[in-house]
């Protein structure tokens, strides 16, 4: 049989009458977009969210036995049964590129939906981007309180923000200087990038509010091959308290450096990132006995909520690795995204915004100890408390708040 | 400030100096030699640090006993790149400069790759060494031992280039290949051969320093990024195709840096640096000590 010109227009023909029909059918299928360092400094980072995503659609897409919204049944019931799936781009950990991975995701991979970022400086630009086309983006893991108060209509958070990890933080120091322990001095150290400037920002406003005088303020530049300069400084200052605020390379050349420089403050006061990966304790965990980060996870939750240990076993088959502050925030984000999108019975953005604003979620069908999920009018979930951990051992321990403690702070670290 | 952070400051900037020299003379020499730019140095760093991990991870082979070995592998290492990707981008006709360029920057691409498939993102460090986390303190001044056997293997190391370059036949070959490459064939030098071999030292050169830093830094497939541009501005200031010129420009940087972040914030200690570099171009534009 030949082919004429006039077969293919016909078959073409039939082939575009089709279409939609086809179209329609996909909705078996919700497709979200995750953008992440995939490569460079953080690119461990990329991965284990990856890790972290796959656990939560493994649960939503299959049938599990755990309190939480989709884990029952297959899929998402209000789609007739979806599945989720996942498209990851890598945006470098670079904000210009962030932007355009987020115009692919949303124009060629029709994702209805982005996740991400790590990195709050990228957020920034990946959250203006889906705001023009109108898809909601939800940030995992991004902590920058500036995030949300930029006026975004598609912006949501179900995870805290610095300024709430920084009031923990200080509630905490306030209940240490009851009990008797001397805490007067802090020293303040943040990357440059917009993480570690509104870390820092929130850390001195409250500071000043609650009577602790900042004694060193030093901001380094992210990935610098020493930071011995830096460490001096914060050893000559000889605050009580170091407060650091830095992704994981940092972190790890801090510790040594503090360690070759013999400078030991009494307690370390971590704003997560790098304090939360295990890349950090395998390398210094040493020297960081007594440590103190906070965090939006613990697997202390297990004792109380089971399904939180069964997760983080799910997680751990997958990575090697136990659920920490980054991945629990990645897999709830998932879980809280997908619970929207079934009750907005549509994959059009505007449908889910609205689905996403409507969220009420109980915090005891979560894997986090907050009170519930509920986002304000700037899409910020407000009832999210975020906990302190101390390192005691080669593990995490809860130590505040009182509610959520297992154990007293030890203090001064080892 | 006191007199202690000073003098401090200056002996953590002499320690690193000394470090940078070591990282950038495998570079300056290879540019002496063959007006090539070696962008894929920084991978060359990286992966001499991951074979120092690995020799320690599987075999627990210190990182002092390795580095040898790492300088070993990496002579071989540098000598096979140049036989097998420099060597072609050289015979291009036209543009020779840009493909050379491109070639290495290629190369350093596929190199970050390859170590992120295999040994994946993941930071990792040598967790016990014999001088690792271990420190000298003389009245108040905090000298760590990783860096001071740095400092003590770059200027060993400087020495000894310094000896061969200077008193050997090959090192003799190497000046005469690089002073006219199209003359010494006729005197029967192999300028391929002279070429390879320059490749592998300056591999080597950097094998050694990736094997002493690997005590005391993390380990993870970029790297190498940050430590080669630095040693990029150490070759340009000390002078291209100067190896004394690298040493000199390695101390240089390390000083200068570290009284940068004395008097500005410390965000700001590399601005230091290409601030004496940009005055430098403006006396002296070919580097303190170019000979080019």
């Amino acid at each position: 049989m030949t082919i004429s010109r006039r077969d293919v227009l016909l078959g073409g023909a039939a082939a575009a009458a089709l279409a939609p029909i086809a179209a329609r059918a996909q909705t078996s299928e919700v497709v979200i977009g995750l953008t992440y360092p995939m490569s460079g400094a953080n690119a461990q980072i990329g991965v284990d969210a990856q890790r972290a995503f796959e656990t939560a659609v493994d649960i939503i897409n299959n049938d599990q036995d755990f309190d939480l919204p989709l884990a029952r049944g297959t899929g998402l019931p209000g789609l007739g049964g979806a599945k989720i799936r996942l498209i990851y781009a890598d945006h470098q950990g670079d904000p210009q590129k962030g932007r355009a991975e987020a115009e692919r995701l949303i124009t060629q991979e029709k994702v209805c939906a982005i996740l991400g970022t790590y990195q709050s400086a990228v957020a920034v630009t990946v959250s203006q981007t889906c705001e023009r086309y109108q898809i909601p983006f939800m940030s995992a893991d991004n902590s920058s309180p500036s995030l949300h108060r930029r006026g975004l209509k598609y912006y949501f958070r179900a995870s805290p923000h610095d300024e709430m990890f920084s009031a923990a933080m200080f509630d905490f120091l306030d209940a240490m200087r009851k009990k008797g322990t001397k805490i007067e001095t802090l020293a303040l150290f943040h990357e440059d990038t917009i993480f570690g400037t509104d870390s820092a920002n929130a850390q001195t406003k409250l500071a000043g509010e609650r009577g602790y005088k900042i004694v060193a303020d030093i901001k380094y530049r992210a990935n610098s091959p020493s930071l011995s300069a830096e460490v001096q400084q914060l050893k000559a200052a000889g605050a009580d308290v170091l407060m650091p605020s830095s992704y994981t390379t940092d972190s790890i050349l801090l510790v040594k450096t503090m360690a070759e420089l013999g400078y030991k403050p009494n307690a370390i006061v971590a704003q997560s990132a790098g304090f939360s990966e295990q890349a950090l304790y395998d390398a210094v965990g040493d020297k960081l006995e007594g440590v103190i980060n906070r965090g939006s996870f613990s697997l202390d939750l297990a004792a109380k909520r089971s399904m939180v240990g069964k997760i983080n076993a799910l997680f751990k088959t997958k990575s090697g690795k136990d659920l920490n502050d980054n991945s629990s925030r990645q897999f709830m984000a998932m879980i809280v995204m997908a619970d929207a999108i079934d009750r907005a019975k549509s994959t059009d953005g505007e449908k889910i915004r609205a689905a996403l604003a409507a969220t009420d979620m109980p915090g005891e069908q979560t894997i986090m100890p907050w009170k519930r999920v509920k986002f304000d009018e700037m899409g910020q979930n407000n009832d999210a408390d975020p906990v302190l951990l101390q390192y005691v051992g080669g593990k995490f321990v809860t130590i505040f708040p009182p509610q959520a403690a297992v154990a007293e702070a030890i203090w001064p670290m080892k | 400030m006191t007199a202690e952070t000073i003098i401090q400051s200056l002996a953590s900037g002499l320690l690193l100096g000394l470090l940078y020299g070591l990282i950038a003379v495998g570079l300056a020499l290879i540019f002496g030699l063959m007006d090539v730019v070696n962008f894929a140095h920084g991978e060359f760093l990286m992966i001499s640090m991951y074979a120092t991990f690995f020799l320690f991870a599987f075999f627990a082979l210190d990182p002092l006993l390795s580095a040898p070995l790492v300088a070993a592998a990496l002579f071989v290492f540098g000598a096979v790149v140049y036989l097998l990707v420099v060597r072609f981008a050289m015979r291009a006709k036209a543009n020779a400069g840009m493909v050379q360029i491109f070639s290495t920057f290629g190369l350093a691409i596929v190199m970050r790759g390859l170590a992120q498939f295999f040994f994946t993102p993941d930071y990792r460090s040598v967790s016990h060494s014999w001088l690792g986390g271990k420190t000298v303190s003389i009245a108040g001044i905090f000298l760590p031992q990783p860096q001071l056997m740095g400092a003590a293997v770059a200027i060993l190391a400087f020495g000894g280039l310094y000896f061969f370059i200077n008193r050997t036949d090959f090192g003799r070959a190497l000046e005469a290949t690089r002073e006219d490459a199209g003359a010494v064939a006729l005197v029967g030098i192999d300028k391929n051969r002279v070429f390879a071999l320059g490749w592998g030292l300056g591999a080597a050169l950097v094998g050694l320093a990736g094997a002493i830093m690997a005590m005391f830094f993390y380990i993870y497939p970029d790297v190498g990024a940050s430590f080669a541009l630095i040693a990029y501005v150490t070759v340009a200031l000390g002078g291209f195709g100067s190896v004394f010129g690298a040493f000199a420009g390695g101390i240089i940087v390390g000083l200068v840096e570290a009284t940068t972040a004395l008097v500005m914030p410390p965000s700001l200690k590399s601005v230091g640096i290409y601030a004496v570099y940009l005055l430098v171009v403006f006396i002296r534009p070919r580097g303190l000590f170019g000979s080019i």
